[in-house]
């Protein structure tokens, strides 16, 4: 395999795995230096059994519980990021615990650099390597497995005044610590674990596909793709599974570390712009787009074959392109199995829209990595197949 | 080594191209309608240009008291590169060869349309004499 001249890989964030590690919290607290914990979290997962456990743990520590923030929606905003903080403060935590999907983690991320550094979150953060040093301690423990958020050093977070992503990009943002207890994802719906599971496989196959795909992202993306078409479908329909429960929250994990490094293409790229202009679930954006993606890109990318293997398919014998649509098969297969929707009208989408989705995934920064240089009419004649 | 010798260099190279790109009937009034003003800082050597839009201005070093949409500041090396279309600017700002202060999606956003500025430059170094700038790696 042709090695590139350079790159650089980044994760500064330790990751524990093990059904039962929430209870290595007070520790791992105590390892960072911390004493008084703030916990960020939404509404649905604070009302679930493990929360509890989570508030029972705290308190029987020497780790002080000095606060609880669960008004975390399911796409976090820029003023619920500034009202955590304020609260936060006030409580003068000196570690944030973001119990949550990426949405609750990439909200404690941008809470951690107002507690650490101050400012405001839009004058004076929003952009990329702006940060000059480590900020407070974060541990994350993600409820889902999808985002790989745990281990990202970036965090979008949506400004409702302006209608935009607002994209903070520093290697200080890493949580120090990722907890991946799969039992903390026993009560996630079967939808839900669908939907983040595609999210995780479109990271996995779009690392793969990016420009900027390199030989330890590689490895992370292929075994999280083993990872996910080995679990995905049975982790929908036997969620109690702790073993599968495991392996899709690992798979999430090394998606997001290899995303995070060799960034997304075009898949992501319409996704984004239909979460902005629809309000479609990543997830489910990203599971409906990506087979369209990958048949997009098919004749400037010899690299699906690798993903065919690494969905177990005997590839032997057959040419890269054959290979490939193999692979392009198998992905939709699995989204059929997941009971996923299968095209963007079942979702919400209209087709006079489709153009101006087109247009705005032009301007996403990950149409930069694709592996096809894209035009706007070759983007709308994709969303109209995927239509 | 640089590839620019020293600020005059850099300023004399990049201030003319900027001014030609907003005057360039296809790139110049997309550019401008954004209503951006775009701070660059340079170092290596060190220099500073603004791009105003709503004034349809370049200026050439800092002005205090204009408060930009974005900053981003880089290696002037780097500036070169992306004028040459060899810096992916989402890779370049993950990996911190570019640092930007501000909206990204708004920079974005300009980024199809100043594809066309790469060839413009390689074309517009030769034209000045500067061919040794063109074939970098």
């Amino acid at each position: 395999m042709p090695l590139p001249e350079y790159f650089q890989f980044q994760c500064r964030t330790k990751v524990i795995f093990g059904a039962g590690t929430i209870k290595e919290l007070p520790n791992e607290i105590k390892i960072l230096g911390s004493k008084r914990a703030f916990i960020v979290t939404d509404k649905v997962v604070r009302n679930l059994d493990f929360f509890k456990k989570i508030e029972d743990i705290l308190k029987s520590s020497k780790v002080e519980l000095v606060g609880i923030f669960d008004e975390v929606p399911v796409n976090s905003d820029i003023e619920v990021c500034n009202k955590g903080y304020k609260i936060a403060q006030k409580r003068e935590s000196d570690i944030l615990i973001a119990v949550g999907g990426g949405s609750v983690i990439d909200t404690a991320k941008a809470m951690n650099i107002l507690v650490s550094e101050g400012g405001d979150l839009m004058e004076d953060h929003q952009g990329a390597y702006l940060l000059e040093g480590p900020l407070k301690n974060l541990i994350a423990i993600p409820t889902t497995a999808g985002t790989g958020s745990e281990v990202t050093f970036t965090a979008v977070i949506r400004d409702s005044s302006q209608k935009l992503k607002i994209s903070f990009i520093s290697p200080y943002i890493f949580p120090n610590t990722a907890i991946l207890d799969p039992e903390v994802t026993i009560s996630c719906p079967p939808e839900l674990t669908a939907s983040t599971g595609m999210d995780a496989l479109s990271h996995a196959v779009e690392s793969i596909h990016s420009l900027q795909n390199e030989s330890i992202t590689d490895a992370l993306a292929l075994h999280a793709i083993k990872l996910i078409s080995e679990n995905l479908w049975e982790v929908v329909y036997n969620g109690e599974n702790i073993n599968t429960r495991g392996n899709m929250l690992i798979a999430a994990n090394i998606a997001g570390l290899a995303f995070t490094n060799a960034l997304v293409g075009c898949v992501h790229a319409m996704a984004h712009a239909l979460g902005g202009y629809y309000d479609i679930p990543h997830g489910i954006a990203n599971s409906i787009l990506l087979p369209y993606g990958m048949e997009y890109n098919l004749d400037y990318c010899n690299r699906y074959a690798l993903v065919a293997k690494a969905f177990g398919i005997n590839i032997e014998g057959l040419t890269d392109k054959e290979a490939s649509r193999k692979a392009i098969d198998v992905v939709l297969k699995l989204t059929k199995d997941c009971s996923m929707p299968q095209k963007l009208r079942e979702v919400g989408v209209k087709e006079e829209g489709l153009n101006k989705i087109a247009e705005i995934s032009m301007y996403d920064g990950s149409m930069l990595n694709n592996p096809r240089e894209a035009t706007v009419e070759e983007i709308e004649e994709l969303l109209r197949k995927a239509y | 080594m640089a590839y620019f010798k020293d600020t005059e260099q850099f300023y004399s190279i990049l201030v003319p191209f900027f001014n030609d790109l907003i005057n360039n009937p296809e790139i110049g009034p997309k550019v401008l309608a954004s209503g951006l003003i775009i701070k660059f800082i340079y170092h290596n050597p060190e220099a500073v240009i603004i791009v105003h839009c709503p004034n349809s201005e370049i200026i050439q070093g800092d002005r205090e008291e204009i408060k930009p949409d974005v900053i981003m500041s880089m290696n002037s090396d780097v500036a070169h590169r992306f004028w040459l279309g060899k810096v992916n600017l989402m890779a370049a700002l993950t990996k911190g060869d570019i640092r930007a202060k501000g909206p990204i999606p708004k920079i974005m956003k300009l980024i199809p349309i100043i594809k066309g500025a790469y060839a413009i430059y390689k074309d517009y170094l030769k034209e000045k004499g500067f061919e040794e700038l063109v074939n970098v790696e």
